[in-house]
């Protein structure tokens, strides 16, 4: 026993004499790594598109509020914000590497705001041992600095309404209104956040203050605006089924599906398809775009931060109206009045159709990443190869953007006013973004 | 080292006596296949083609046939496979079996089999054999085949020729004779293989699909012809048939069916019109059935004469597999299947449905302790101790579980849905990953009072094995009853019956000359000191089996059998006396026979009331409106906003005559109807329409100032107001120039739930107790109560601290309950003890605990007061929630309710709490809690994480301590015995605990000079957990304490939630008035 313990001491000394302090290397690939850790367990968790959003914008926000004081090019968004007070700030005398902190804080509150911790919490503690190898002293100044900021920023996440809206009424189904949002097939799942609406916005000064125009006047007579829209929704399934499987269109949609819980039923047995939401899907991208253009990793903190404010604040708007306007899907009337057994190419998501949510939010966070990598930007989207779909080729984040939103027409899910009038809702709301946090396109 | 060693000494010793029975106490001894050569299992292969993804029954397993080939009387054995060789087992006698398929030419030649049956089809004597078999999917080849018996121990397979041959997706048969012709006929159940995602609406039914829809098979001569349609037989897309039985349910003399089928389609009722046709009327007799209903068995458990039925489920008892299961549908998908698309109330768990008199069934599964043996294939119902009351046998398990729910949610979706979509090919791995489904066999025994109690682990072994089909016989020949099981991946087992010689058995068979030459459907009834027993001859029965075509009784004595009466399927009978027990009889029908007079044999009692349409002009309909408190509260026990109407008839015109109010719900407004010399009349009173907003809860009309002219009192609630709103204010009202006028009261703001008057103060005048209900939106929280003193018709409010916060009440009775000439008053409610309160002088002092020494909380809905021993002293009845409910509660271990504000957000929960194996778990599964308390997701990532833990572990031990506890002590409806001023509290008997008694109603209706109280009840504001309480069909108690059954008394209340039980007098006749929720009320002449 007494000899192995000196064998301890002695390899303890041996090897603390030999320690060489290196400063710890941390890029931007690592930040990349760390985004989609936490994508992948939102997928795993099943988070609805509107809680993902909320995820996304916090978790950067922290690591984003720590790099731009390496970066001081880049600005403060603490003021932009209600209630937020600034960062504690850095302390100069420790040896402190602010990626490792902006790291730190966002694996923090990312574990805050996901269920499977233990998964993060793995992943954490290989990073943890990697440096704390490396460097146990900066280490460990970094270490406490970005949990002082994730311990200051929770303080404020806590007061967003988030945890009141989870025990707000459910939506309730009950109504003789036919235009009144019913639960879809194949689980007839309840209307998920009917409260999201009153979450606290980043820039907006209200939920409603992107409110789209109205769309066309609900009516099941021929002639009407709404009916048509309502025929073209049956129509252009039709027209797919003609064209087959390879139809540009198919592909469009099951392109864009995005869709966290897509539940399929065999017999007995149950199971879902996961994949990531359309945040998720615009935070891969605003990766692709990050690495094709060689952005550093305060750069790309800056670039996923301000995609995910975009994205939170275009689902709150979304929800606002989908939850004012309470419309009823496709899938619900043409199983009505034409074919009851007619289903939509893409299973209906669990919320009222008006405005289109992808729509709204691929507007959104279009405008943001074209402000910041410019308008001609042609990129490979092979963000959603995991989960076997193939890779598109887009010219423009706006092209990406026109074809998510009309993807939700050919998915039968919305009528085309949903599409329309949602990327202009959301393309303005971008607008207010980039204006409310001056974002700036980044030199590179 | 040696204390420890006597210390294990002790401890071996000390929990030897705790063990399960060691098998030589076992009822049941399990027969080695090595000393039987019963060498059979089901061994399934699972394939690329074939698998649980692609075909969903693939875990259903084989069945067994017994019955005797060779005519040697030795029971044979024929057991099915799905994927290996069927084989016959030739019964050789002291439990040797030899296979002799080979020679006998029965191992059938199709690629998967599931159900047998054995049945003289040809009728020459011998046994034939059909075998059933699922074809024309997955590459599945083959047919069903029927092996035609030589004589000479071999066998030909002739289905072709008898027009059995089908090629589909058959789950059994049964073979009975449904047109009393003499020979037998066939009903086919098959299963659908239908994978699409969603139900479809119930008339999906009605288009014929040749290979999942049911088949009625009329025998011509030998030659079985398709008479489904003609018969009205549904043969739909969305018929998944797992279970079949035939019977005379309703004793008319012909053979009727009950369907099961799986998921969302009803099962099927069909009544036999005795023309060649079939009614389908599952939804007048049954309240709710089993939702996955598996097998099935008819058998008259309660020897009433009428034949009961138990359908199986897949409701787990175990913690840890419970709350890692899918389970029922949230309230909105259940409201959505049978309001929108037609089908019936279905939840998820074993249903034992009483027949009473073939009028109605009430659902007891809950309440006789059979409702949850997980994952359940096979019932079968005989007297295996021949105590003289059916037991059951239930065969359980399943290889995989497909509905756990980490399965579903997390760990299938990578794993299938990738190999599904790009290579329809299904991983190994994937499957691997579903948790086993390995559940012991159940036993119970069965009683007097119909409670059946477990006797796995003392009858027999918990055994691990995966029972699917099973089947009665006395192998053996000593006169009990043995079971064979078929087994997947394990040896088939002979559980062989080791009764006792004290008790005695009577074994029937039949030899008729008609081609029915084994008497399917005989009837046969033997009374022993003066206890009637009643079997049917119907082989074909549990799960893909049938048994011994034997009739078994069992007995408690040995004494001579009083008399046995044989019914006939060509409904002629004979009649046997002094018949010596412990023999095996084979009767033949005597030359000369009588028919049967069934209306003479079940002769039905004179009923007390007549149901007539209603009385003239009363056309008040009650329509709750569509309020879900659960949408905003979730995780409270029961809804609080639908407890109308409030009812109170009186004469409110001063013409002598009664006239009715009815208080509605919210946005309709009350109605009054005035009674004429003819008829009534509804009042149109711009008070009442203005007011329509208001719920009205309760209603009495009395006169309240002195001056021989009624007012009426109101109390409003609803259970969606709260805090001040206009809407919870109670009202009162008199009728005064033509016109109704309100009149002054103090001003309150409460759920209110009851209001009774008695005279306080001594002053001559009527005060007012008014109780407060539930509050809304803060459920748990204790409420305010009223005390309305009267001073010359004007209303002052009392204080008294001890009746302000009595609790949730629910009704009260001012009753001299201490003979001192002042009127008392008892308040009940829920989550409470019943109070009460003594009147000194005017003064309520609570004397609860002077006068009722018992832990009597309860979710008490009524009290009445009745002298039920006739003893002249008062007692009181009271109605409780009932027993039949998933809900248990003891004083020692009450159902606990946690109250309190769990995740600081400024919005109370409350939490339910149930005690089993004598440690609390949470009543609601996680998503139910997370979507009130987001924070257990985190807490509890997985399902299994969560799965078996306890309440303290689910909630931190200090949240629960500074939560506020509410507890029930027993859900027993019954009453308080007045024992010199004290009470005691007794159960009443099982007919009363069906479902919650919610109104009583006193009077004497029988006109024997004697009061009797009407019971009403039933209650279905509860989610699909709870299913529905509709089983109570409106009972009498007498002042003997006798309790007679609905349809007894010509009242039939199942299905419907009574609320007001109250006597009209109309031209000089009595009639009865039945307020329902959500309905018309009905209307009952009293006949006496």
């Amino acid at each position: 026993m007494k000899k192995y313990l000196y064998f301890v001491i002695a390899t303890l000394v041996l090897t603390s004499c030999s320690k060489e302090e290196k400063p710890i290397v941390v890029t931007a690939e690592n930040y990349h790594q760390t985004v989609d850790k936490i994508t992948d367990i939102m997928v795993h968790d099943i988070f609805s598109p509107p809680v993902a959003s909320r995820i996304y914008a916090y978790s950067n926000l922290a690591a984003y509020q720590i790099m731009r004081q390496e970066n001081k090019d880049l600005i403060d968004f603490t003021s932009k914000f209600e209630e937020l007070k600034p960062i504690p700030e850095a302390d100069t005398t420790a040896n402190i590497n602010f990626k490792l902190a902006a790291l730190v804080a966002k694996m923090e509150i990312g574990k805050k705001l996901i269920f499977s911790e233990n998964v993060l919490t793995t992943y954490r503690d290989s990073l943890y041992t990697k440096w704390k190898k490396t460097n146990e002293v900066e280490f460990n100044s970094s270490k406490d600095y970005g949990l002082a900021v994730a311990r200051h920023l929770s303080a404020w996440i806590d007061k967003d309404n988030y945890k009141e809206t989870r025990t707000m009424p459910k939506y309730s189904v009950y109504s003789d209104d036919p235009a009144r949002w019913q639960p879809t097939p194949p689980s007839y799942m309840d209307g998920i956040e009917p409260h999201w609406p009153k979450i606290r916005p980043f820039t907006l000064d209200s939920a409603s203050q992107f409110k789209p125009a109205p769309h066309p006047e609900f009516s099941l007579k021929k002639g009407t605006a709404f009916y048509d829209e309502l025929i073209e929704v049956y129509e252009i399934k039709n027209e797919m089924e003609r064209k087959g499987d390879e139809s540009e269109e198919m592909k469009i949609a099951q392109f864009w599906d995005c869709n966290p819980y897509v539940s399929t039923q065999r017999g007995h047995l149950m199971f879902a398809t996961k994949k990531i939401t359309p945040g998720g899907h615009w935070m891969g991208i605003c990766k692709i775009a990050s690495k094709k253009a060689g952005l550093d990793f305060a750069q790309s903190s800056y670039a996923y931060t301000t995609t995910a404010i975009a994205l939170a604040d275009g689902f709150i708007s979304c929800w606002d109206e989908k939850y004012r306007s309470n419309l009823v899907r496709p899938e619900t009337l043409i199983n009505k009045l034409i074919d009851d057994n007619w289903k939509p190419v893409l299973q209906t998501p669990p919320f009222p159709e008006y405005s289109s949510g992808h729509s709204v939010v691929s507007g959104a966070a279009s405008i943001v990443l074209t402000r910041i990598f410019g308008d001609d930007f042609h990129f490979e989207d092979d963000t959603e190869v995991k989960y076997g779909l193939p890779v598109r080729t887009f010219t423009s984040f706006s092209h990406a953007a026109n074809e998510a939103a009309i993807s939700r027409l050919y998915g039968g899910i919305h009528y085309r006013s949903a599409v329309e009038n949602g990327i202009i809702q959301g393309r303005n709301l971008g607008n207010h973004v980039v204006e409310n946090l001056n974002i700036k396109p980044l030199t590179y | 080292m040696r204390k420890p060693f006597s210390l294990i000494f002790l401890f071996i010793f000390l929990t030897s006596c705790e063990k399960e029975k060691t098998s030589e106490d076992f009822l049941f001894e399990n027969l080695p296949a090595e000393t039987t050569g019963l060498n059979f299992s089901n061994d399934l292969t699972e394939t690329n083609a074939l698998n649980i993804l692609d075909y969903l029954y693939f875990y259903n397993g084989g069945g067994v046939a017994v019955g005797d080939i060779n005519n040697d009387s030795l029971p044979d054995i024929y057991l099915t496979g799905n994927q290996v060789k069927n084989i016959l087992f030739l019964n050789k006698g002291n439990m040797q079996f030899e296979d002799i398929s080979e020679k006998a030419g029965v191992s059938g030649s199709s690629d998967w089999n599931t159900g047998v049956v054995m049945a003289d089809v040809n009728g020459d004597g011998f046994l034939d054999i059909y075998v059933c078999a699922v074809s024309g999917i997955n590459g599945l080849n083959g047919k069903n085949e029927l092996f035609i018996n030589n004589g000479d121990g071999t066998f030909t397979e002739k289905a072709e020729e008898f027009g059995l041959d089908f090629q589909n997706y058959s789950s059994t048969a049964a073979f009975f004779d449904f047109d009393n012709d003499g020979d037998l006929d066939m009903y086919l159940l098959n299963h659908a293989v239908h994978t699409v995602n969603t139900y479809g609406p119930a008339g999906i039914r009605n288009k014929r699909i040749a290979e999942s829809g049911d088949k009625l098979l009329r025998n011509d001569d030998g030659k079985f012809v398709d008479v489904s349609e003609e018969a009205g037989i549904y043969g739909g897309a969305n018929g998944y048939g797992l279970g079949l039985a035939t019977a005379d349910f309703n004793n008319d003399g012909f053979t009727d069916i009950y369907v099961s089928n799986d998921f969302h389609e009803d099962d099927f009722y069909y009544l036999n019109n005795g023309d060649g046709t079939f009614t389908e009327t599952l939804k007048s007799k049954f309240g709710h059935v089993s939702r996955f209903s598996m097998g099935n068995d008819a058998a008259d458990v309660n020897n009433d004469g009428f034949i009961d039925i138990l359908t199986l489920d897949m409701l787990p008892q175990d913690e840890k597999v419970l709350k890692a299961s899918v389970s029922d549908d949230p309230r909105d998908l259940d409201k959505l299947k049978t309001e929108e698309l037609g089908y019936h109330y279905q939840y998820a768990r074993n249903m034992l449905q009483i027949n009473q008199r073939g009028e109605y069934f009430q659902e007891t599964g809950l309440l006789n302790g059979v409702a949850a043996t997980d994952w359940s294939w096979a019932p079968l119902f005989a007297d295996f101790d021949q105590d003289g009351f059916q037991d059951l046998f239930i065969a359980t398990g399943i290889p995989k579980r497909p509905n756990d729910l980490d399965y579903i949610k997390y760990v299938s979706s990578n794993q299938i849905q990738k190999k599904i979509n790009n290579t329809r090919l299904v991983d190994n791995e994937a499957l691997d990953m579903m948790p086993s489904g390995k559940v012991h066999n159940y036993v119970f025994k069965g009683s007097a009072n119909l409670d059946f109690k477990d006797q796995s682990g003392k009858w027999m072994a918990r055994d691990s094995v995966i029972s699917t089909g099973i089947a009665y016989a006395d192998l053996d020949n000593d006169g009990d009853l043995d079971v064979v099981s078929n087994n997947i991946n394990s040896n088939a087992n002979i559980y062989e019956n080791q009764s006792d010689s004290l008790s005695a058995y009577l074994k029937l068979s039949f030899k008729l000359d008609s081609q029915n030459t084994f008497g399917i459907g005989t009837k046969a009834i033997a009374w022993q000191d003066e206890k009637m027993q009643t079997r049917q001859l119907y082989n074909s029965r549990g799960f893909q089996s049938s048994s011994e075509p034997i009739i078994h009784f069992g007995f408690p004595k040995k004494e001579k059998l009083d008399s046995l009466l044989i019914i006939w399927p060509d409904n002629t009978y004979q009649k046997q006396e002094n018949l010596d027990l412990d023999q095996h009889l084979v009767i033949r029908p005597d030359q000369s026979r009588d028919s049967i007079n069934y209306k003479k044999l079940y002769s039905s009692p004179k009923p007390w009331f007549e149901k007539i349409d209603s009385l003239p002009g009363i056309t008040f309909n009650h329509k709750e409106n569509r309020y879900t408190d659960f949408d905003r509260q979730k995780l409270i026990p029961y809804q609080i906003s639908d407890r109308g109407p409030a009812v109170a008839v009186g004469d409110l015109n001063g013409n002598g005559l009664d006239d009715i109010y009815f208080g509605n719900s919210k946005f309709e407004p009350a109605e009054i109807y005035f009674q004429r010399e003819n008829t009534f009349e509804k009042q149109d009173f711009e008070l009442l329409k203005n007011d329509e907003k208001t719920e009205n809860t309760s209603a009495v009309i009395a006169d309240l100032n002195r001056d021989n002219k009624n007012g009426l009192f109101v109390t409003s609630g609803g259970g969606e107001f709260y805090g001040e709103a206009d809407a919870l204010l109670d009202k009162l009202f008199k009728f005064e120039n033509g016109e109704l006028k309100a009149k002054d009261l103090p001003q309150y703001f409460e759920n209110t739930s009851v209001a009774k008057l008695g005279d306080l103060d001594g002053d001559g005048d009527l005060d007012i107790f008014v109780g407060g209900a539930a509050v809304s939106n803060d459920f748990g929280k204790i409420p305010s109560s009223y005390l309305l003193i009267n001073e010359n018709g004007k209303f002052r409010l009392q204080k008294n601290s001890g009746l302000e916060k009595v609790g949730m009440t629910t009704d009260a009775i001012w009753t001299d309950f201490d003979e001192d000439g002042q009127e008392d008053l008892i308040v009940v409610g829920e989550w409470m003890s019943p109070q009460f309160f003594r009147n000194n002088k005017g003064d309520l002092e609570n004397v609860s605990e002077e006068i009722l020494e018992e832990k009597l909380n309860g979710l008490w809905q009524s009290i009445i007061p009745f002298d039920i021993n006739n003893d002249g002293k008062m007692d009181y009845l009271l109605g409780n929630w009932g027993l039949n409910t998933k809900f248990p509660a003891s004083a020692e271990f009450p159902l606990k309710m946690y109250y309190s504000d769990f995740d600081q957000n400024g919005n109370t929960e409350t939490i339910i709490a149930y005690a089993k194996n004598q440690k609390y778990y949470p009543s609601n599964g996680l998503d139910e809690l997370v979507s009130q308390l987001s924070y257990l997701r985190k807490k509890f990532p997985q399902y299994k994480d969560f799965a078996g833990k306890t309440i303290e572990e689910v909630f931190d031990k200090e949240a629960l301590e500074k939560a506020k506890l509410l507890k029930v002590h027993t859900m027993a409806s019954g009453y308080l015995l007045n024992q010199d001023g004290k009470f005691i509290f007794k159960h009443f008997e099982n007919a009363l605990q069906k479902a919650p008694i919610l109104t009583f109603l006193k009077a004497d209706f029988n006109k024997d000079k004697k009061e009797e109280v009407l019971v009403g009840g039933n209650y279905f504001g509860v989610t699909p957990y709870h299913g529905r309480f509709d089983a109570l069909a409106g009972n009498m108690i007498t002042q003997n304490g006798k309790i007679l059954e609905g349809f007894e008394l010509g009242l039939n209340f199942t299905k419907k939630s009574v609320r007001s039980l109250d006597l009209i007098n109309f031209k000089g006749v009595v009639y009865l008035m039945v307020s329902l929720n959500n309905s018309k009320p009905k209307f009952y002449k009293l006949k006496n």
